[in-house]
């Protein structure tokens, strides 16, 4: 199953995806309300020894070939995002094609795409729009605070399903509160939309060609079809656009917005951004916090306006200042310096090396496997072109999805060779001043 | 406070890295010598793996300019049995098993890399590489047991001074740690508190200890540093008074409370400046900055061909040319 090609994805910020094109042939998944049954046992065939562990191999070289297409240039990025997800609620998201159903589907995987868009992006924000009836309304605000958004996501009004959705009220909606933040950030919309149709109080195409003029960036999930005004919207706002045939490709979909994406030339962005670092103060007596209102004990400080917030980071409901920590502006470092793509390594080069470098797990032999097998399999072994040191698929996937550091680029003596790229840049930034305390 | 997800039956991995920087560990004024942390160090191993049958050790070395792993080593997993015929009727197996490779690593680590002078002023051992090395067996491990049922941590004894070309891959380590909830234990055993590690402790919820009493050693790493996950619920143990996460900035090193962070690297200034020392952004004045965006609006309306030729995917280029094109971004709006 994993012989064929290489799957041609274009850049996560390509114009937009294709998936119905490019992905389906090569894939050859089907779409959800296409299979009749599932039969897992099928995907796992033995080879000609009775072992499974090539077909393991190759299910493992899969998961691997996905993620090499990442692209590792050191590019600016928008770190700081403004994320509208826009979520239909109409009738349509009763459909169960995908399992248990669209709607649930949906907010289940909502929750962890929030979750892990904050863990990546520290310093944005997201709010969450619905639609249906022909309206549009807003579940939860422009915030920081992914708190806020689950909640909303478990709210039970939240979750009734009515009549039609409205594409341009919820984009309008979108769009008047994203006009209002501030130029160094980005703009983008995502919409996650499961029925065909809309019903709109006006033209479609002129809030589209607004959206354009305002550089807010609009990408589309669909979860029924390909529908040509959504397609349009992603093709003008440069967004992207992918029809979810199950749900591991819905959620990969979904996933694929998480890295913040490059910085376009045509943005005259970049900005000195005032932010506040806080203290965390505790006191004795509780008072009130200036974001929920309530009496608390501790909280964080705004150096400007002194009032009181329960949790960073976040921005002052008093003054509107960004009020972050310095561990979590460095959470975003590891975008501006990814680890570079390691190379798989074929079996008549696989004899130097017995062990994986950073676990320490031993590779397959290649003396101990036969030609026959190894022209199926591939040697496990995956080289930093940086250090040469080889790393197992686990440590190779690891590195490049957790760690975000080359263990091997990190433990060699600076003298040899020079650093890596990445380092070469960390080392120009002062940081030991970064973060230090007094 | 208290961990449900931790029962008295967890198999326990403890990574330990050992930072065995010679400049420190030699220098006069050290109150303890490598030879005698040592024999604390592998008497607290034993502990360890004596508090369970399925206690697991891992060692890493961190050294100047290299990095690697004490126990387990490659020759432990190929030559196994084999090699280890020597066997001490005084000993307990497995810990003469540990005791030897962390020895005989050491001193091959002392012998083999011996750093030049040139190197020492480069910066000091290789915590971060260390760091990455002991996550990625902790991932592998975890992988391996799929059970839940081990509960990894790292234990850092470090000397050394923190190196600042280090605090990207260290911040990284720390991020992914607290991802997995490993809680990174940090013992500076004398000297300046080393800040970075400092944070990565309260971060990931480790301890942090600096002894008084660095001949003490073995003392401190009974009481504070031995406690598996599920004994910590029950102990009082040494915590740290409130780290500060105040920044400092680039410019002056002076603490801020409000400062001035560059959109695009991230840097922190204490005022305003035209260019961005880090990543030689240009920036907008700030005064022409409403003007310069309204300007840019209306060339992007009037001449909408222009924008949409550049695709916003194409990669604006390496490092090096990071800067000009940021420069192009803000020279294109007062065209």
């Amino acid at each position: 199953m994993a012989t064929n090609g290489r799957r041609n994805v274009p850049e996560d910020d390509e114009d937009f995806i294709d998936v119905d094109d490019s992905s389906l042939q090569t894939n050859q998944a089907n779409y959800a309300w296409e299979e009749e049954y599932k039969r897992s046992w099928d995907v796992l065939q033995e080879d000609e020894h009775g072992s499974l562990a090539g077909v393991v191999n190759s299910l493992q070289q899969a998961a691997k070939r996905k993620r090499l297409l990442r692209d590792t240039d050191p590019i600016q990025r928008g770190i700081i995002r403004h994320l509208f997800i826009v979520i239909d609620l109409s009738g349509a998201m009763q459909e169960k094609d995908l399992r248990p159903s669209r709607l649930s589907l949906t907010f289940t995987y909502l929750e962890a795409f929030i979750a892990e868009f904050f863990d990546q992006n520290p310093i944005s924000q997201i709010g969450l729009i619905g639609t249906k009836d022909g309206l549009a309304e807003k579940l939860s605000d422009l915030s920081g605070n992914p708190t806020d958004h689950i909640r909303a996501l478990k709210l039970k009004k939240f979750q009734e399903l009515n009549g039609e959705p409205s594409l341009q009220n919820a984009l309008e909606l979108a769009r008047s509160s994203l006009i209002h933040v501030p130029a160094h950030g980005s703009r983008e919309i995502l919409v996650i939309m499961g029925s065909l149709t809309t019903t709109d109080p006006g033209n479609i195409h002129d809030t589209i060609a607004q959206l354009v003029k305002d550089n807010i960036r609009a990408s589309v999930i669909a979860l029924a079809a390909e529908v040509q005004v959504l397609k349009f919207l992603t093709l003008q706002t440069k967004g992207t656009f992918g029809v979810a045939m199950n749900e591991g490709h819905y959620r990969d979909l979904l996933f694929e917005v998480i890295p913040p994406t490059a910085v376009t030339t045509t943005k005259a962005a970049s900005n000195l951004v005032q932010m506040g670092f806080p203290s965390r103060s505790n006191e004795s007596a509780a008072t009130l916090c200036a974001c929920h209102n309530r009496l608390t004990l501790g909280g964080y400080i705004c150096p400007r306006c002194n009032s009181k917030l329960c949790d960073i980071p976040t921005e002052c409901d008093i003054c509107t200042l960004t009020l972050v920590s310095s561990p979590l502006l460095a959470r975003s470092y590891h975008h501006l310096f990814p680890v570079e793509n390691f190379v798989e390594v074929a079996w008549k080069d696989a004899t130097s090396t017995t062990a994986c470098f950073s676990c320490q797990k031993s590779f397959p032999n290649p003396h101990k496997i036969s030609p026959q097998l190894q022209a199926t399999t591939d040697a496990g072994r995956y080289q930093c072109k940086l250090c040469d040191k080889t790393f197992c698929a686990d440590c190779d996937l690891f590195i490049h999805d957790v760690l975000h550091n080359c263990p091997g680029c990190l433990s060699r003596p600076r003298k040899q060779g020079g650093m890596t790229p990445s380092l070469t840049q960390a080392a120009r930034l002062p940081s030991s001043k970064l973060g230090k305390t007094s | 406070m208290k961990d449900h997800s931790t029962t008295e039956d967890d198999s326990n991995l403890l990574v330990i890295v050992i930072d065995t920087n010679p400049f420190e560990w030699e220098h006069s004024s050290a109150p303890i010598k490598l030879n005698d942390a040592l024999q604390h160090i592998l008497t607290f191993m034993n502990a360890h793996l004596a508090g369970r049958h399925d206690n697991k050790l891992a060692v890493i070395a961190s050294h100047v300019g290299v990095s690697q792993f004490l126990y387990p080593t490659l020759n432990d997993h190929i030559l196994g049995s084999t090699q280890q015929t020597e066997k001490d009727a005084n000993v307990y197996q497995n810990f003469k098993v540990v005791n030897d490779a962390v020895l005989s690593g050491i001193r091959g680590l002392l012998e083999d890399h011996r750093p030049t002078l040139e190197e020492k002023d480069l910066g000091s051992s290789k915590i971060a590489a260390s760091l990455s090395l002991g996550l990625c067996y902790i991932n592998q491990a975890l992988k391996l047991d799929g059970m839940g049922h081990v509960k990894p941590r790292i234990l850092v004894l470090t000397v050394s001074p923190d190196s600042s070309s280090d605090y990207i891959p260290i911040m990284n380590c720390i991020f992914s740690a607290q991802k997995a909830n490993i809680p990174i234990d940090v013992c500076k055993i004398w000297g300046e508190d080393a800040v970075f590690l400092q944070q990565a402790a309260h971060i990931t919820e480790g301890i942090y200890m600096r002894p008084s009493d660095p001949a003490g050693l073995l003392q401190v790493l009974m009481f504070s540093f031995l406690p598996d996950m599920f004994s910590r619920n029950y102990l009082y143990l040494p915590g740290q008074d409130q780290v500060d996460f105040r920044a400092a900035c680039f410019c002056h090193k002076k603490i801020v409370d409000i400062g001035y962070v560059c959109s695009v690297c991230l840097s922190i200034f204490c005022s305003f400046s035209p260019v961005c020392s880090t990543c030689r952004t240009k920036f907008a004045f700030q005064p022409l900055l409403s003007q310069a965006r309204r300007l840019g609006a209306r060339t992007a309306a009037s001449n909408p061909g222009s924008p949409k030729t550049s695709t916003p995917g194409t990669p604006v280029g390496t490092p090096t040319n990071l800067t000009s094109s940021a420069t192009m971004a803000i020279s294109t709006p007062s065209q």
